[in-house]
């Protein structure tokens, strides 16, 4: 089936579905994927939100949404989005509600709850082939609590809880988990990594998504201010950045078949994307810790190679 | 006892300046007690920490209700009912605000009987420090206010933030920048003490428990359900911002980049097109000044008018 793509952000669709006041941080880059997001599935969606920082989206007695929003524990978003996705089958079954009345079904959760918390009922969803969106909005670590070290922190990252020393210069010692693959071992019909500084891209995966039945999942890349030790400025910038050098990879897997959607010409060193972030900066200073930078750019460098053949 | 009570945005500083302040009194030979109160909110959103110092034990616990000295380091907090720095203030007590404006305009505006001290500590952090981080600024106003010396805030200030930063040279900015403060705010008397509570437990009372059955309740009364939607707007997270971007419409091309990078989606086109922002509820995160390819937007320094 053909899908009609956008070209520039002059296309982006100009409603707004996630209207402002939230009580998330000025410059959250997860907002602003989610705000992309939602232009793009529209407002006929309900929400089915995990704990995490967007809890704090709808704080009684306000909503910024125009559609509903569910609010469940961190471990059980997915089986949120099933009992609703039931009850939806079941009343426009029996008639009670018109086909054109059907929802979206959206869950909406962050990486500690996506990559940890959640991953065994995210994976029964996909093997029972619910037919759902899943957006995670992935800043690296527990950013709700404080950034505690999640699964999802990147080698070499400071968080909270994984704050280097004398013993443990480097900060977190293990590498991020590989949420995307472990997804695509299912063969979910559409999966897809995704950038609040591509929102073209954005818009266009989840109008590809749209003719699939079945699990859509979506992990984008959220800069956090805060928890990256950065200028609220600059997210868009970082998200940018982090395609760039080729850390985060724009791709999409149909049927677990994998295409890259967004390969830079010529990538940026990894260096570029680390060194004005807080959370790298002990990487830089006081001395230059040269083989733990080396080891991320080998990383990365390790990843493309693979990729492309 | 003396307590103390810091209202900030989240971001500003305000729990490192109540660490500032109970670390130097401790420093000083008092004993000093300090914690934030942490709510749902975040970056931005009202936040309050308090210090009570005292030459006995602090067997006081909880938030301070009744205030001596307050110090409110963004004035928009005045007219936020969710933060309310005023609340509890009593005759004789000290107010510190940080505004450009002074203490006279202050307290005719916001009616306040207390003593009042202004002092824009937003600007000198901005030309000490180069951010708007106000921790150890607000700690120098309150360990003034508290009586503490000079000598005790800074050695509070570089323990308190060596925990937090690695580079030297920022260090010692921050206790320039305390300093500063400390010296460009007059001592003011504090107002008569209230009794330590926490000291005395009555005989006999406060064990006695009444049970209150709770009936039961649907859960479609019990639960809470938003029924309005898209209603956050109402919240005006306008006066979250320090700096606030101004368009310039000879210079912008229309090309869109600054309605696609706004995370709170406040940016909209006018009737010929131009870009424009909801200053109600504009954060002030300046992604859009940030990413405009031609430079058409600007950071202005957002003062509060009244």
């Amino acid at each position: 089936m053909e899908t009609i793509t956008i070209k520039t952000l002059k296309d982006l669709p100009p409603e707004e579905n996630l209207l402002p006041g939230t009580a998330m941080c000025a410059g959250c880059g997860g907002l602003l994927a989610l705000r992309h997001c939602l232009k793009a599935l529209g407002d006929k969606t309900i929400i089915v939100n995990a704990a995490g920082c967007f809890t704090l989206l709808s704080i009684y007695p306000f909503t910024p949404f125009r559609n509903s929003w569910l609010y469940t524990a961190m471990a059980s978003a997915p089986a949120g989005a099933q009992g609703v996705r039931d009850a939806l089958d079941i009343l426009i079954r029996k008639g009670r509600i018109s086909p054109e009345e059907n929802l979206k079904v959206v869950v909406l959760t962050g990486d500690g709850t996506a990559y940890d918390m959640g991953l065994s009922s995210t994976s029964g969803a996909i093997y029972r082939n619910l037919d759902f969106y899943y957006i995670c909005y992935d800043n690296e670590a527990y950013g709700n609590t404080g950034f505690q070290w999640s699964p999802s922190s990147p080698f070499a990252s400071k968080t909270a809880t994984t704050m280097p020393g004398r013993i443990i210069p480097t900060g977190a010692e293990l590498s991020k988990k590989n949420l995307f693959e472990i997804w695509r071992s299912h063969k979910p019909p559409y999966l897809a990594t995704i950038s609040p500084a591509h929102p073209v891209d954005l818009v266009n995966k989840f109008k590809k998504a749209e003719q699939f039945k079945g699990p859509k999942l979506f992990i984008s890349l959220a800069p956090c201010p805060p928890g990256w030790g950065t200028e609220p400025s600059r997210s868009a910038n970082f998200a940018k950045l982090a395609v760039d050098t080729g850390i985060w990879a724009l791709k999409e897997a149909v049927y677990g078949e994998i295409r890259h959607t967004f390969i830079p010409k010529k990538f940026k060193p990894v260096e570029e994307y680390l060194k004005e972030q807080g959370r790298f900066a002990h990487l830089f200073k006081p001395v230059r810790q040269e083989e733990t930078i080396r080891k991320i750019q080998e990383m990365v460098d390790g990843y493309w190679k693979e990729a492309r053949i | 006892m003396l307590r103390v009570r810091f209202h900030g945005r989240g971001g500003q500083g305000a729990k490192v300046a109540s660490r500032v302040l109970g670390t130097a009194a401790f420093l000083e030979g008092y004993y000093a007690q300090d914690f934030p109160l942490y709510g749902a909110e975040r970056r931005g959103a009202p936040i309050a920490a308090f210090t009570r110092i005292s030459k006995e034990p602090v067997l006081e616990r909880g938030v301070i209700a009744e205030p001596d000295i307050v110090i409110v380091m963004d004035e928009t907090l005045l007219s936020d009912p969710l933060s309310s720095p005023l609340a509890g203030v009593r005759e004789g007590c000290v107010v510190f605000i940080n505004t450009t404006h002074s203490r006279e305009e202050v307290r005719a505006k916001y009616k306040i009987t207390a003593q009042v001290i202004t002092l824009d500590i937003t600007k000198i952090s901005l030309d000490i420090l180069g951010r708007p981080v106000l921790s150890a600024l607000a700690g120098g106003v309150a360990a003034r206010l508290s009586g503490l010396k000079e000598d005790s805030l800074s050695k509070g200030v570089e323990k308190e933030t060596s925990e937090i930063i690695t580079d030297r040279s920022v260090i010692e900015k921050n206790i320039e920048a305390a300093v500063h403060c400390y010296n460009a705010v007059e001592s003011h008397p504090h107002p008569a003490p209230l009794p330590s509570r926490g000291t005395e437990v009555p005989e006999g009372e406060g064990r006695k428990t009444t049970v209150i059955t709770v009936p039961f309740e649907p859960a479609i009364t019990s639960s809470p359900a938003i029924n309005t939607t898209g209603s956050t707007p109402m919240r005006k997270t306008g006066n979250w911002r320090l700096f606030r971007p101004v368009w310039d419409y000879e210079k912008c091309t229309k090309c869109m980049t600054c309605v696609a990078r706004c995370p709170d989606g406040c940016i909209a086109l006018n009737e010929d097109g131009f870009p424009y922002t909801d200053y109600e509820n504009c954060k002030g995160c300046m992604i859009c000044a940030e990413e405009c390819p031609v430079k058409a937007i600007t950071a202005e320094r957002e003062v509060h008018s009244w």
